[in-house]
């Protein structure tokens, strides 16, 4: 036998393989004829609204783009989008757009999952998938509740949550995603807010462009279980102080006029806010594509998880490494050039054989 | 088992046999290796199949292993055996009893002369015989000196001992001269029966081709072995059994398991079908064999992914199957419990899927390396909400082939689920099979949908996912990058037709009855009955209970009993003439490796009154004992 | 598409659609409030909201009041997308089919 080292493949360039739309497309083309029925004043629309409107941008044939989602109100978004889609079961949507994405290299895949669906039924899959980094595009929409089921605290939610299953208080500590996503081996993690349209746009197109898993958390508010969870990092007023907008390139500040800033413990390699003034040489310039997660992982873990305060939004990490489905497909075409095409005759005889004569 | 060949010089041509002692011929002869798990029976019982197999005669195997790696040595649980009948006719099983044992150590001896009747020959590895390892077993006194194999013709042979003097010009370690005592075995029952072995030489060459030198070393314990039959006085006579000229139909033949007839029947429906095959699976026993075979076919345009459990296999499955792939999952009963929500989501997407269950002793983990077939209510009902799934079952080793042919044949066709039930006995046993003719092989082209199916009432034209063909009930196959077809589909309840979510109760119960009126209505082809006699009596079976409930009924028939024979391929849906071949019996049995989950099946369709038959020890029937049942049936 | 504001707003501007809005896409003008088409994700917050049932789907604004229809779009279209009705403050001049509506119910 013979054993193959597949030697890693460069990734093609993004989305290379998936043909490019004939005409000028608008968001309105994305517009599925299904009435959307999430609550009134569910940050869903919003987040629909936004993918609606930056998939022209992404100047792809529309019948080359794939929605798939597992249950939960979030996985209602399939529906929506004028592409080809998939309303799958709970937790399991990683799994099965993986099937189709190393199936099909000229299908844009996207994954729409929620807190309950990606990180509690289908945390497996999860964490495979972006171990894995299968060109996938994964849409966490994180409510920090369960909506569908009306209101049981969520893996997210936070620890002494009230809620109808937790009267006395939930006692389980939350996940944090972007700190598994980045313990899981992404080579693509961000987070944005659902009511932000802009930086939602912004992310979700750095998202699209990645090649390989992109994990993209989604703040998003429900309003009728979990209102205001995030307001304190939408409320204009507390925005800029909560906020750490993070750019690759740039000083990580933040604060009304950037007054305050990120800076390396010498020590113990913890990051902590301080003041800019007066630390200027210290603060940390983001560097996304960061070989080693260490900052990006200590940036996950800066925001107090209660209170919200100092949440980095933005791209914290993207690097290039080998994409599953584009050297599965290499094995393919590896093994076909080693072997030549395989041929059905020759290989249902095998090597030792008798012949009985008529 | 399958093996490359590679292309190596010879070190020195095979030594022509030459024989000078007594030859007698034997119409049939049952062998059964047996030692410890790390003795390497496996591949000695594979090497002597191979042997016989190209020599022409007919044959069955049962290999029979510990579920752990190296269960611990010389004990009980760790025995590891492999039977195998070959005859110079037409023969259906492995055989009841064994007419030899080859026992490398006490707990080969303990745990198998129980099957052996008197007069059966017993080689022993005498060298294993120390008074700690029979201690192990249970043996205060030498079952070789005790008197207790009385009435067996024993041959005490120092195996170990010979192994390691045969091969001392190596400079092996003794331990690794050791190893090669199963290659010695292996010569010496190639000579006892006249096997070829230039096929053995050669694979052993292969097997060991970056280190030639421990290829020699086993070659030279093989040759040594057969030259000891020849040599020694204790082994008088050697046996011929005549290639089974008659039994076979012209052809080129090999021998396979079924496993392996499964993994080629699947790349063979690929081709057939001009779809790329994907196989989405976890590892379990006894069907990851299939997931290593398909593996190894990457040119074949096969791509295998090795999820991180059960439910991500048949999910990555599932969703090759939305794109356009032959999809597979492969797993054992276990796994099907895992898999049952997203088979359920399959079957409300009406996607082409084949789920093939290698059946294994149950419940929950079970007898994973023993043979059973209890998961066949698992397959019928095993989900929630009414969900049909068709259910096809292989006989034979060989027949596995023809049998995933025929499961993908009515998953692509109807767009649905498909269970292909093997089990363990079939997976991993073997018989001579004769290669098709790929050209005579089945058309199984699924064409996708294209254009708009649907003409609104304003002349538009709409692509309506879930308007079905009016002959198969299918929905049409519309994969992404086509044009103009985009849909959603989903677990939800949707309206026929249009494939929108809808919760109206009129068309769910639509719905459901549309399903499984879809898979009621699949053509399966009817039940042939075997009655050449007339007989009052029914003996009916499905799956791998074919050859031992065939070799009973033989042994009726020659005793000038009547008895008919009928072996169901199609569990869900049953042939159409069912209920009329059981409705021309007076009695009705049904031998199962279960407690009766066909015959369930059979009294609540039709209402007769079918005797379930049951044994479920891990292993399969015996010829003799259904015979026996058989003839208290007949004379109930 | 989007939702809009008819004439029952006029003169009345209630704003609970505002402290509703989950995209801060309505904004003030001098008599009556407008919802931004292009930053509207039509999640329909508002509609129930609003104590004088002003908001409607566009398609579904009774015809007595067409002339609302068209009438927020339009008022943006010269100022585009800011992002945010609470950053831009409020717009200076009305719609003029807004201006040539004769005073609406009177704030008490």
């Amino acid at each position: 036998m013979t054993d193959t080292q597949t030697a890693p493949t460069p990734a093609p360039a993004p989305l290379s393989l998936v043909p490019a739309a004939q005409a000028r497309q608008s968001a309105k083309d994305f517009k599925s004829d299904q009435e959307v029925r999430w609550c009134p004043g569910c940050g869903d629309y919003a987040v629909l609204a936004a993918v609606q409107g930056f998939m022209p941008t992404l100047g792809l044939a529309r019948e080359n783009i794939v929605f798939v989602s597992g249950i939960g109100c979030s996985s209602r978004f399939p529906y929506y989008m004028n592409t080809y889609g998939m309303h799958s079961i709970h937790g399991r949507a990683p799994a099965i757009a993986t099937g189709l994405a190393t199936s099909r290299q000229d299908l844009s895949v996207w994954v729409v999952t929620g807190d309950g669906d990606a990180l509690s039924i289908g945390g497996n899959h999860l964490i495979h998938a972006l171990r894995r980094n299968v060109n996938l595009k994964i849409l966490l929409f994180n409510n920090r509740i369960y909506g569908l089921t009306k209101g049981q605290y969520s893996p997210t939610s936070e620890t002494g949550k009230l809620t109808k299953s937790s009267p006395m208080g939930s006692l389980e500590a939350p996940f944090n995603p972007v700190s598994l996503a980045l313990g899981a081996e992404a080579s693509f993690v961000a987070r944005t807010v659902d009511s932000d349209r802009k930086h939602l746009t912004d992310v979700l197109q750095q998202a699209a462009l990645h090649p390989g898993t992109a994990l993209v958390e989604i703040y998003q508010n429900c309003n009728i279980f979990n209102d205001g969870a995030f307001e304190v990092l939408k409320d204009r007023d507390q925005a800029a102080e909560a906020v750490i907008r993070l750019e690759h390139g740039q000083p990580i500040r933040f604060g009304t006029d950037h007054h305050k800033g990120v800076v390396r413990d010498p020590a113990t390699g913890d990051l902590h806010v301080v003041e800019a003034a007066g630390n200027e040489d210290r603060i940390l310039t983001h560097d996304a594509h960061a070989t080693h997660p260490t900052t990006a992982f200590a940036l996950s873990r800066l925001a107090d998880p209660d209170t919200l305060h100092h949440t980095p939004i933005g791209v914290f990490r993207s690097i290039q490494r080998p994409v599953y489905d584009t050297q599965m497909t290499h094995q393919l075409d590896t093994a076909t050039q080693q072997h030549g095409p395989g041929d059905l005759t020759t290989l249902l005889t095998g090597n030792d054989t008798w012949t009985v004569a008529g | 088992m399958t093996v490359d060949t590679v292309d190596v010089e010879w070190a020195d041509p095979a030594p022509i046999p030459v024989r000078s002692k007594e030859v007698r011929r034997l119409g049939r002869v049952i062998i059964r290796f047996a030692g410890d798990s790390g003795d390497g029976m496996q591949l000695t019982g594979d090497r002597f199949t191979s042997e016989t197999a190209s020599f022409g005669n007919d044959l069955s195997t049962l290999p029979n292993f510990p579920a752990e790696i190296r269960a611990p040595a010389g004990t009980l649980p760790g025995v590891s055996s492999f039977q195998l009948h070959f005859a110079d006719h037409d023969i259906l099983t492995p055989g009841d009893a064994p007419d030899v044992l080859v026992a490398m150590n006490p707990a080969a001896l303990k745990a198998n002369i129980a099957d052996v009747p008197r007069g059966g020959e017993v080689i022993v590895n005498t060298d294993e015989f120390a008074k700690r390892a029979m201690a192990k077993v249970g043996y205060d006194v030498s079952p070789l000196e005790d008197g207790s194999l009385d009435g067996y013709r024993v041959h005490p042979v120092p195996l170990t001992t010979l192994t390691v003097e045969a091969l001392k010009e190596f400079g092996l370690s003794r331990k690794e001269a050791e190893r090669s005592k199963n290659m010695f075995a292996l010569g010496l029952l190639s000579w006892m029966y006249h096997r070829p072995t230039e096929g053995t030489e050669t694979f052993l060459r292969s097997k060991f081709a970056k280190r030639p030198q421990i290829a020699e070393a086993n070659i030279t314990a093989f040759r040594a072995g057969w030259n000891f039959g020849e040599t020694t006085e204790d082994f008088a006579v050697s046996y011929e059994i005549a290639p089974a000229t008659a039994a076979f139909a012209p052809g080129v033949y090999r021998n396979i398991s079924g496993n392996l007839a499964l993994s080629y029947g699947l790349i063979a429906a690929s081709r057939q079908a001009g779809l790329p095959l994907y196989l989405g699976s976890y590892p379990i026993t006894p069907a990851s064999d299939i997931l290593h075979e398909l593996s190894r076919h990457k040119n074949f345009g096969v791509r295998t992914f090795q999820a991180e459990d059960e439910i991500a296999g048949i999910g990555a499955a599932l969703g090759a199957a939305f794109g356009g792939a032959l999809a597979v999952t492969t797993t054992s009963g276990p796994g099907v419990a895992l898999k049952s929500e997203t088979i359920g989501l399959a079957v409300s997407l009406e996607l082409p899927l084949v789920v093939v269950d290698i059946q294994r002793g149950g419940p929950s983990t079970g007898l994973p390396t023993k043979t059973e077939q209890a998961d066949l209510l698992q397959a019928m009902y095993g989900r929630n909400g009414e969900a049909p799934v068709p259910v096809v079952a292989p006989r034979t080793p060989a027949d596995c082939f023809d049998a995933a042919l025929d499961a993908a044949r009515i998953a692509l066709a109807y767009r649905t689920p498909v269970f292909l039930l093997s089990d363990g006995y079939l997976a991993n046993g073997s018989e001579p099979w004769r290669i098709p003719d790929t050209a005579e092989l089945p058309d199984l082209t699924t064409p996708f949908a294209t254009g708009p199916n649907h003409t609104l009432a304003d002349g538009t034209e709409v692509f309506w996912p879930y308007k079905r063909d009016p002959d198969t009930l299918a929905r049409p196959w519309a994969v992404p990058g086509t044009a103009g077809l985009e849909h959603r589909i989903g677990g939800i309840e949707k309206q026929d037709g249009t494939g929108n979510i809808s919760y109206d109760p009129a068309n769910h119960e639509h719905m459901v009855r549309t399903r499984q009126a879809k898979i009621d209505n699949i053509a399966v082809p009817d039940l042939t009955v075997d009655d050449p006699d007339g007989a009052r009596l029914l003996v009916l079976g499905w799956g791998s209970t074919y050859g031992p409930i065939t070799a009973a009924v033989r042994r009726l028939r020659t005793e000038g009993l009547p008895v008919a024979q009928a072996h169901l391929r199609h569990l869900n849906p049953f042939p159409a003439n069912l209920g009329a071949v059981l409705a021309a019996y007076d009695r009705i049995v049904i031998p199962e490796m279960n407690l009766g989950q066909l015959t369930s099946l059979i009294r609540a369709r039709y209402l007769v009154d079918a005797r379930a038959h049951t044994q479920v020890n891990g292993m399969p029937f015996k010829a003799e004992q259904l015979a026996t049942v058989l003839k208290e049936a007949l004379h109930d | 598409m989007a939702y809009v504001i008819a004439q029952p707003c006029i003169d009345v501007k209630d704003r609970a659609c505002i402290d509703e809005c989950p995209v801060d896409c309505i904004y003030e003008g001098p008599r009556k409030l407008y919802i931004h088409p292009d930053e509207c994700v039509d999640c329909g917050a508002c509609e129930p909201v609003c104590p004088v049932e002003a908001v409607f789907y566009d398609e579904d604004v009774p015809a007595e009041w067409s002339g609302y229809r068209t009438a927020d779009a339009e008022i943006f279209e010269l100022l585009g997308s800011s992002g945010g009705a609470a950053g831009t403050g409020p717009l200076e001049t009305d719609h003029p089919v807004v201006a040539a509506s004769p005073a609406g119910q009177l704030q008490t």
